[in-house]
């Protein structure tokens, strides 16, 4: 949408507003890193990927403070209207569903790191399909706001359906599992939870694409 | 599973790209100026195809201007300086008759339903309709009552109790008989920047117009003062409709309910404020008001 229009008469507010935008997309880099490594801990069963991702998470929380204290202080100093009160407006949105999907990561490599001390668990295979999905949809979420690409926020929002079915879908089976004693129980529920953290990625995935179409549209899509 | 991540490199890159150009591009483009007009049944003032001319009709200030201000709202005109808002005001209460060479080259202005240019419209009877509020305030090197009396005097009335009944009334309505009750007799001259221009309000109030036109009232006000003339401005509008000339973007998503951009002597856009402020249809209104050229 910015590109549509010249250039502001103050430069600062162009040059903030410009690197607001990029702390955002350099906040997903990093959220979507964390993610991939909570996964390689949970499928590769190794408990350094998790660690890392755990001690990494403080990292992504000072990136959501400043995205904070950046965005509210283009709000107040140069009274953005317009493209540019929804840019300012929603970069504060998603940096904090970027923050809560971090932390979704932290919750799956804590329970990785359970699953992992308790010994070889193969089951793990079974998130599979649902990590992938996930991860298609945070990637998607991440591309549609970096090139301002509201078509591809819509495939996200859509797509969150596939990842609420693969949830609930896993989450019958893990539920038959443990209450036919078939497998380690405890590591059935941490993996029940993990199923639960990565459909909240999914939604959080999905608000992002709401974010994006309402930076380009102005478009309110929540809720619809 | 892992799929490679957004390339965050190019990305970059791509924010950090400016799209330049000039001002001078900002050419009038033909698109739809009024998605959501103001129905002939809901306005007060009618401006139909409306073009002026300051020097004898060689050169149109304003080109083909239509739009309908609704009654009882406030109705804000933006656009940078010489854009032609301030004419446009000053042509909803005749003002620019005092210019010699000046004339609507075309179209009609009606409010409520009378062309105010028709021959046996007289300019006077016009303004006592159509009040008027300037950028400086000027009240009368009179004191306070007979600046807010000054009008009803002209217009005849010479009971005390009736002027002493209206003084009173128009500075309550103008939020500021309990800061100058005491003083009506003292100079207008004396009050702070703020409270003459609340005085001028007053004054334009006393003989109960329809209409009151404000021309960038608060340009020469301090905030506390032009905070106090915005929360007049919300108050009186239950009584009056309200077109103010602003350069104060805030100020128009402040007070206003409508917006009109005027750029180059034309309406680029006109709707609901919060449209023209959060999302206007016209990229021109955009770059305006969210300060890319002006």
């Amino acid at each position: 949408m910015r590109s549509e229009h010249p250039n502001h008469i103050l430069s600062s507010f162009d040059s903030e507003l410009d690197q607001l935008r990029i702390d955002v997309i350099q906040m997903g880099n990093l959220v979507l890193r964390a993610f991939e490594s909570s996964m390689k801990g949970l499928f590769e069963q190794d408990l350094g990927p998790c660690n890392d991702v755990i001690a990494e998470d403080d990292i992504i929380d000072q990136k959501e403070k400043l995205i904070d204290a950046n965005g509210m202080s283009i709000l107040l100093r140069y009274s953005p209207v317009a493209s540019d009160f929804r840019a300012a407006v929603s970069s504060l949105s998603i940096s904090r569903s970027l923050e809560r999907i971090g932390d979704h990561a932290v919750n799956i490599s804590k329970g990785s790191r359970k699953i992992i001390k308790h010994g070889k668990f193969p089951e793990v295979k079974l998130v599979v399909p649902l990590c992938e999905a996930t991860h298609d949809l945070l990637n998607k979420a991440l591309s549609a706001y970096a090139n301002s690409d509201s078509n591809l926020a819509m495939e996200v929002i859509d797509g969150d359906d596939r990842v609420d079915k693969l949830h609930n879908k896993l989450s019958k089976g893990l539920t038959t599992m443990a209450a036919s004693g078939n497998g380690d129980v405890e590591s059935l529920l941490h993996l029940l939870f993990i199923s639960r953290f990565l459909e909240r990625i999914g939604d959080l995935a999905a608000n992002i694409g709401e974010d994006v179409v309402f930076i380009s549209s102005a478009g309110d899509i929540r809720h619809t | 599973m892992v799929t490679t991540a957004p390339a965050p490199k190019s990305d970059l890159m791509n924010v950090t790209e400016k799209n330049v150009e000039p001002s001078d591009k900002h050419v009038i483009a033909h698109v739809d100026n009024n998605p959501n007009p103001i129905s002939a049944e809901d306005a007060v003032i009618e401006i139909d195809d409306v073009s002026f001319s300051y020097d004898g009709g060689k050169t149109n200030v304003l080109n083909n201007i239509s739009f309908n201000i609704p009654a009882g709202k406030v109705t804000a005109l933006i656009g940078p300086s010489g854009c032609g808002k301030s004419t446009l005001l000053r042509c909803l209460n005749r003002m620019n008759d005092l210019v010699d060479t000046s004339e609507v080259t075309n179209g009609q202005i009606r409010i409520m339903g009378q062309d105010i240019n028709a021959n046996e419209v007289d300019p006077i009877e016009l303004r006592k309709q159509v009040g008027m509020v300037f950028q400086k305030y000027n009240p009368f090197p009179k004191s306070i009552y007979d600046n807010v009396a000054y009008g009803l005097r002209v217009q005849g009335i010479k009971s005390k109790s009736k002027l002493d009944e209206a003084v009173e009334k128009s500075l309550q309505r103008a939020a500021l008989w309990k800061e100058v009750k005491d003083r009506l007799n003292s100079s207008a001259l004396g009050l702070s920047g703020g409270q003459q221009q609340r005085l001028c309000i007053a004054r334009t109030i006393a003989v109960s117009p329809k209409i009151v036109l404000m021309d960038e009232p608060c340009s020469a006000l301090d905030p506390i003062a032009t905070a106090r003339i915005e929360e007049l401005i919300a108050e009186l509008q239950d009584e009056f409709t309200i077109v103010i000339v602003t350069h104060n973007m805030q100020q128009a998503t402040r007070v206003s309910d409508r917006t009109a951009f005027f750029y180059l002597g034309r309406l680029i856009e006109y709707d609901d404020t919060t449209t023209i402020f959060g999302n206007p249809s016209v990229s021109q209104t955009e770059d305006y008001v969210s300060g890319r050229f002006g």
